[in-house]
C-alpha cells in the first residue's frame, strides 16, 4: 500500500465510524503477502533481525540456563516501544536461530539443550566423541534449515485455509478459542495440574487489575494512580523469567564444567547425510509442525516423537544411541519446524502453544494487533511479515551455524560474571524503559521475587503468564457476548464445536499428562536422563 | 515451608473476592467468579494435600515431563541463602541506584561493583566492563537513539 491508499483507508474509517458503518480494510492475500515483504526492506528491520539472530545464537548455545522465553522477557520492555515490524525482526530472528543452534551444547558438551533438542543428545555427543563433531553439526544446521523452512511453508499454506473461517467468528466464538487457549494450562502445568491451575488463576486475576474498560469500576487498584492502566505484563514476564535466572547463575556461579568434545570432520559430511535423507526431514518437519498445532502436546515432546519416528522407520534401529546422523537429523529438523506450527496457532488462531509464543502475542498485543481471526482480517501483512521473517532467518541462522561452528563453540565458556551482570543491566533497564517510572523497579523486584519463589515450589510460571495474557481478551469478548446475545451466545453451532473441541483437548491432555505421571521415570525424559547418563 | 507458599495464593484470593464482592457484576465475573473464588478452591485442595502427603505418595516429584525450569540448585542451605540474600541485594541496590542516581550512572557502576567485589575480577576487567555498560546505555540509547534517561532523585 502506498501513503496516499493508507491516509484514504484511514480517513474512510474515520468516516465509517462517524457514522456507525464498519468497513471492511481486507487486502487480497497476494497484496498481503507482498506488502508483508515490502515492509521487511529497511535497514533497521533488517539490522534488528541480525541482533536477534545473535541474541538467539547465543542463548542456544550459552549453558547458563538461558533460553528463549527470558530473551523474549527481556526484549519486550524494549521492542514494544519500536516500530511492530522492527520489534516482530528481532523476536522472530531470535527464537528461529536458537532452535537451529541448539544442537551445540548436545552434539560438543552431551548437555542437553533446550527443550526440543534433548534427544540430539543421544546420537550427537557419540559422534562428537568419536571425531565427527562437525559432521553432526553440519547436519543438524541442515536439517534445521530445512525444517524450519518446511514449517514455515506450511504456516504460508494455512493462511488462505484459515481466511475464510474468520467469517464464522464473532465475539461468542473468539471468546471460546480464548477457553481453549487457556485449556493449554493443562499442558503448561506439566506434571502438578493443580498448581498449574492456581497459577493461572492468579494470572487471570492480575490481568484484572486496573480500570475496567466496560464499568469504569476500579478493580483492585486500592488507590494507587499507579495501578489505574494495571500493571505491565511484560515487565512481569521480565521479572518472573530473568530474576530467577539469574540468581540461578549467581547461585551455581557455573559455566560448563565439561571440555568440550574436539570440533574435527567435515561440515559438509553432515550436509551430505541431510540431503540423502531428505524424505526423513520431511516427515519429522511435519511431525515437528502437527507437534505446534495440535494443542496439548508441548514443545518439549517434539524432539522425542520426531526421534521416536527415525528409530521406529529405520532399518538399522539399533545404530540409534550409538551416534547414527538419523538420531541428529530427525529431532533438529522436527524441532526447527514446530515454529511454524506454532505460528499457525498463535497468528491465526490468537492462542499460544507455550511461553514464547504467549510472549509473542504480549508484544503484538502491545503493538495494537489482536492475534487470530482478527489480525488474519484486518492485519494479514503484518503476519506475511512474520512469515517472511520466520524462513530468513531461518536461512540466516543456519549460515551463521556453518560459517561460526567453531567461534560460537567457545561461547558456551562465557563466564557468570559476565552473564550476571549483563542481565543486572538488561532486566534493570527493561523495566525502567517502560515508564521510566521508578515505580517499575519495584514492581519487578517485587515479581523477581515472586518469580523465585513460584520456582522454587514448583507453580508453574507458564501456566501464570497464560493466564495473564488470556484473562484481559476473554473478558473483553465475554462482555461483548453478553452484551450482544445474553446467554442466547451459548446456543451458536460454532460455539458448541468450539467447547467440544476445547473440553476435548483440555480432557486428552490431562489423561495424556496422568497417564505418563503413573508411568513416572519411564517418561521420555527419563530415558533421555538414562541414556545421556549412559553416554 | 512448601505450604506457607501455598497460603500466600489463600491470602490473595481470598481479598481479591473480599474487594470485589460489592462491585457490579460486569466488573467482577473475571476476577472474583473465574479466578478467585476457583483459586480459593484450588488452593484448599492444594494445602490439603500438602498436609496430608498426598503428592508425596503418589510420586512427588518422580518422573515425567516439566513445562517450566525444575529448581534443582544443590548448595547447603547456608550457602544457598547467603548467596541469595546477596543477589537481591545488589538487585535492590542497583534499582535503588537508577532512582538516586539515574540509569546512566547506577548501571555502569552496578557492574562494576559487581564484577570486582562479586566476581572477583581484575580492576582492568571490571573498568572495562563498566565501560561497556556506559557506551550501551549512553552510546545506544541517548546518543543514537536519542532516548533521554531521567536524571536521578539527586540531580534532578
Amino acid at each position: 500500500l502506498t501513503r496516499e491508499q493508507v491516509r484514504n483507508l484511514i480517513r474512510a474509517e474515520i468516516l465509517a465510524a462517524k457514522q456507525g458503518r464498519v468497513i471492511d480494510m481486507e487486502i487480497s492475500l497476494f497484496d498481503a503477502a507482498a506488502t508483508g515483504f515490502l515492509n521487511l526492506l529497511h535497514l533497521k528491520v533488517f539490522l534488528a533481525m541480525l541482533v536477534g539472530v545473535s541474541i538467539g545464537t547465543f542463548t542456544a548455545v550459552a549453558p547458563q540456563g538461558l533460553g528463549m522465553p527470558l530473551v523474549y522477557a527481556i526484549a519486550l520492555p524494549i521492542v514494544i516501544k519500536w516500530e511492530p515490524i522492527t520489534g516482530i525482526a528481532l523476536l522472530i530472528g531470535a527464537s528461529s536461530v536458537s532452535a537451529i543452534c541448539a544442537a551445540y551444547l548436545p552434539i560438543l558438551f552431551g548437555i542437553p539443550g533446550g527443550s526440543g533438542s534433548q534427544a540430539t543428545v543421544l546420537d550427537g555427543y557419540p559422534m562428537g566423541k568419536r571425531g565427527e563433531g562437525r559432521r553432526a553439526l553440519g547436519a543438524s544446521f541442515m536439517a534445521g534449515g530445512m525444517g524450519s523452512l518446511i514449517g514455515t511453508f506450511t504456516l504460508v499454506l494455512a493462511i488462505p485455509v484459515t481466511r475464510p473461517l474468520i467469517y464464522l467468528m464473532g465475539s461468542p466464538e473468539l471468546f471460546v478459542v480464548m477457553l481453549w487457549g487457556l485449556s493449554m494450562v493443562a499442558v503448561l502445568a506439566g506434571r502438578r495440574p493443580i498448581k498449574g491451575l492456581i497459577a493461572a488463576a492468579f494470572g487471570l486475576l492480575l490481568a484484572t487489575v486496573g480500570q475496567q474498560a466496560q464499568s469504569g469500576v476500579m478493580r483492585f487498584v486500592f488507590d494507587q494512580p499507579y495501578l489505574l492502566d494495571g500493571i505491565s505484563i511484560s515487565i512481569i514476564a521480565l521479572a518472573m523469567f530473568g530474576i530467577p535466572s539469574a540468581l540461578d547463575l549467581a547461585l551455581t556461579k557455573l559455566g560448563v564444567e565439561q571440555q568440550p568434545v574436539p570440533l574435527k570432520g567435515s561440515l559438509f559430511d553432515g550436509v551430505k547425510d541431510t540431503l540423502r535423507e531428505w524424505w526423513l526431514v520431511v516427515r519429522c518437519s511435519f511431525v515437528g509442525v502437527w507437534v505446534g498445532i495440535v494443542p496439548g502436546l508441548g514443545s518439549q515432546v517434539v524432539d522425542w516423537l520426531a526421534y521416536g519416528h527415525a528409530a521406529q522407520t529405520s532399518k538399522s534401529p539399533k545404530n540409534f544411541g550409538k551416534g547414527d546422523v538419523r538420531g541428529v537429523i530427525a529431532p533438529e529438523s522436527a524441532n526447527d519446524a514446530k515454529d511454524g506450527g506454532d505460528l499457525i496457532t498463535t497468528l491465526l488462531m490468537g492462542f499460544p502453544q507455550g511461553v514464547v509464543t504467549a510472549l509473542f502475542i504480549v508484544a503484538l498485543l502491545a503493538w495494537g494487533y489482536l492475534p487470530g481471526p482478527e489480525m488474519l482480517k484486518k492485519n494479514p501483512e503484518v503476519i506475511f511479515s512474520v512469515v517472511w521473517l520466520q524462513g530468513i532467518s531461518g536461512i540466516v541462522g543456519t549460515l551463521v551455524g556453518f560459517v561460526l561452528a567453531a567461534q560460537l563453540a567457545k561461547l558456551a565458556e562465557v563466564r557468570y560474571t559476565f552473564m550476571v551482570p549483563l542481565m543486572f543491566i538488561f532486566i534493570l533497564m527493561g523495566a525502567f524503559s517502560v515508564n521510566r517510572d521508578p515505580i517499575d523497579l519495584l514492581v519487578v523486584i517485587t515479581f523477581g521475587i515472586l518469580g523465585y519463589f513460584m520456582r522454587r515450589f514448583a507453580y508453574p510460571r507458564p501456566a501464570m503468564i497464560l493466564g495473564l495474557v488470556l484473562g484481559d481478551l476473554m473478558e473483553k469478548y465475554l462482555y461483548r457476548s453478553m452484551a450482544s446475545y445474553g446467554f442466547t451466545w451459548l446456543s451458536r453451532p460454532a460455539v458448541i464445536v468450539l467447547l467440544i473441541l476445547a473440553a476435548a483437548s483440555f480432557i486428552f491432555t490431562v489423561r495424556g499428562r496422568l497417564k505418563s505421571h503413573e508411568e513416572g521415570p519411564a517418561s521420555l525424559g527419563g530415558a533421555m536422563a538414562r541414556t545421556a547418563d549412559e553416554n | 515451608m512448601k505450604i506457607n507458599f501455598t497460603f500466600f495464593f489463600l491470602v490473595v484470593f481470598l481479598i481479591a473476592a473480599w474487594a470485589g464482592w460489592g462491585w457490579p457484576n460486569i466488573a467482577k465475573i473475571m476476577p472474583v467468579y473465574v479466578a478467585a473464588i476457583p483459586g480459593f478452591i484450588l488452593v484448599s485442595v492444594q494445602l490439603y494435600r500438602e498436609a496430608t502427603g498426598w503428592e508425596a505418595r503418589r510420586g512427588g516429584s518422580a518422573g515425567g515431563i516439566d513445562m517450566d525450569e525444575v529448581y534443582d540448585v544443590q548448595l547447603d542451605k547456608k550457602t544457598e541463602l547467603r548467596r541469595t540474600v546477596a543477589f537481591f541485594s545488589w538487585f535492590i541496590g542497583g534499582a535503588i541506584g537508577i532512582w538516586l542516581l539515574g540509569i546512566v550512572i547506577a548501571l555502569p557502576l552496578l557492574v562494576f561493583l559487581y564484577a570486582l567485589i562479586e566476581g572477583r575480577e581484575k580492576w582492568i576487567t571490571s573498568v572495562i566492563m563498566a565501560a561497556c555498560t556506559y557506551l550501551l546505555i549512553w552510546g545506544l540509547f541517548e546518543y543514537m537513539l536519542e532516548s533521554r534517561w531521567p536524571a536521578g532523585l539527586l540531580f534532578s
